[in-house]
């Protein structure tokens, strides 16, 4: 079985070289340039980063159905926000709003607040707004717009999924330590982003 | 034949090149065309897999409603519709619509889901209508896009419930719930950018 299964992987292997075809790179601008630049944005702001693992972390702090529940309002009331950006709707103090959303969930996830799941749905949107909001005015213009919303859609999608990964380790005592611990980092990181430390 | 055997065709399938080979019925072309045009833009592309998502979430005996709301509505769409008309920012509203629905209270306000099918349906119909030419030529376009529109939404709602029923865990649903919201969230922004003008979009 091994040495047909070598072999189908060398026919494959073969088949595809000979198959090749030229290769048109890019320039960083279209569909590619627009994807990467979405996705690296939620990623490479660390308030943004902190706020969405905690937005997972809660959730699967929770246990069902928060665990699902708001990372599904979350980038439906995010693009609201982004749409207030694009079309120049002015929302004040946005990076406030922002630092304090890693705050206060962080805070959530430390206290093991319980809220109704309605409560806990309207927290999260809320803050959400101001994250959309972010995304919405920072869009690079010479990007493929549709790429930039997939990527960045997305990421925040996995952000949520690594927070709701550790979060799943509430399970154990041990862990339930350590998941209240990642809550009271995220805090101090808030508490970081909103005084100008970080 | 075994299945690495079987395998080892694939690559050959997934390489192929363009064929130049004449068309056996003149104007035939169009059709293949036209079947490929309901997921030529990202409106009508989010928009598709929106429907697709919402009626996987219904049960077996009311996903008959869509599928006879969908092809009605195409063609009405068809009928209807006319090729310099701008439908992109009806198109990605439809779209949210649906995939909020689709993620909040998937299996529930079905005549709702059901309406939104339809005007999807219209929407993608009228998305269709080719520019000005040979009657018999945008016939063979629109005829492609019908059966397109349609298989498409057939084998997105198959694909989806082939995921079901083969993978029985609570984060299958939960997993399709947030493709919804994810896809929805794409929708409102293209939308927002459409309506901020040509010059964000």
């Amino acid at each position: 079985m091994t040495h047909r299964l070598a072999l189908a992987l060398l026919g494959i292997t073969l088949a595809y070289f000979s198959s090749a075809f030229p290769g048109l790179a890019h320039t960083g601008e279209g569909y590619g340039g627009g994807f990467v630049a979405g996705f690296t944005h939620p990623i490479l702001g660390w308030d943004h980063v902190a706020a969405m693992v905690a937005v997972g972390l809660w959730g699967a702090f929770l246990g069902a159905p928060a665990i699902w529940i708001l990372p599904v309002v979350f980038p439906l009331v995010m693009a609201f926000g982004a749409v207030a950006g694009i079309l120049g709707i002015p929302i004040p103090a946005i990076e406030t709003g922002i630092a304090l959303s890693a705050v206060v969930l962080g805070l959530m996830i430390v206290f093991a607040v319980r809220p109704p799941i309605w409560v806990a749905a309207v927290i999260v949107g809320a803050f959400a707004i101001f994250h959309g909001y972010a995304h919405g005015t920072e869009l690079p213009a010479t990007v493929n717009a549709f790429a930039y919303a997939v990527g960045f859609v997305i990421s925040t999608g996995l952000l949520h999924l690594i927070g709701i990964a550790f979060g799943l380790l509430v399970r154990w005592p041990a862990g339930r330590t350590a998941v209240r611990g990642a809550g009271g980092v995220i805090a101090l990181a808030g508490v970081a982003f909103l005084t100008g430390v970080a | 034949m075994t299945r690495a055997w079987r395998l080892a065709w694939l690559p050959f399938l997934l390489g192929a090149g363009p064929a130049f080979a004449h068309s056996p019925v003149p104007g035939l072309e169009g059709f293949y065309i036209g079947m490929l045009h309901p997921f030529s833009t990202p409106a009508q592309a989010l928009l598709m897999v929106g429907m697709g998502l919402l009626a996987s979430g219904y049960a077996s005996e009311r996903e008959r409603y869509h599928f006879a709301a969908f092809p009605v509505a195409t063609i009405l769409g068809l009928i209807l519709g006319s090729s310099s008309a701008d439908l992109d920012p009806a198109m990605f509203a439809t779209a949210f619509a649906v995939c909020a629905l689709a993620a909040l209270a998937p299996g529930r306000v079905h005549l709702l889901a059901v309406a939104l099918v339809a005007l999807g349906g219209f929407l993608i119909g009228a998305a269709s209508i080719p520019d000005a030419g040979p009657l018999r030529d945008r016939l063979f376009t629109m005829s492609g896009s019908l059966v397109g529109a349609n298989l498409g939404l057939l084998y997105l709602f198959g694909i989806i419930l082939v995921l079901k029923q083969r993978f029985t865990w609570d984060w299958v649903g939960i997993a399709l719930r947030v493709a919804a919201a994810w896809v929805g969230a794409i929708s409102l922004l293209m939308l927002a950018l459409g309506l901020a003008g040509p010059a964000v979009a």
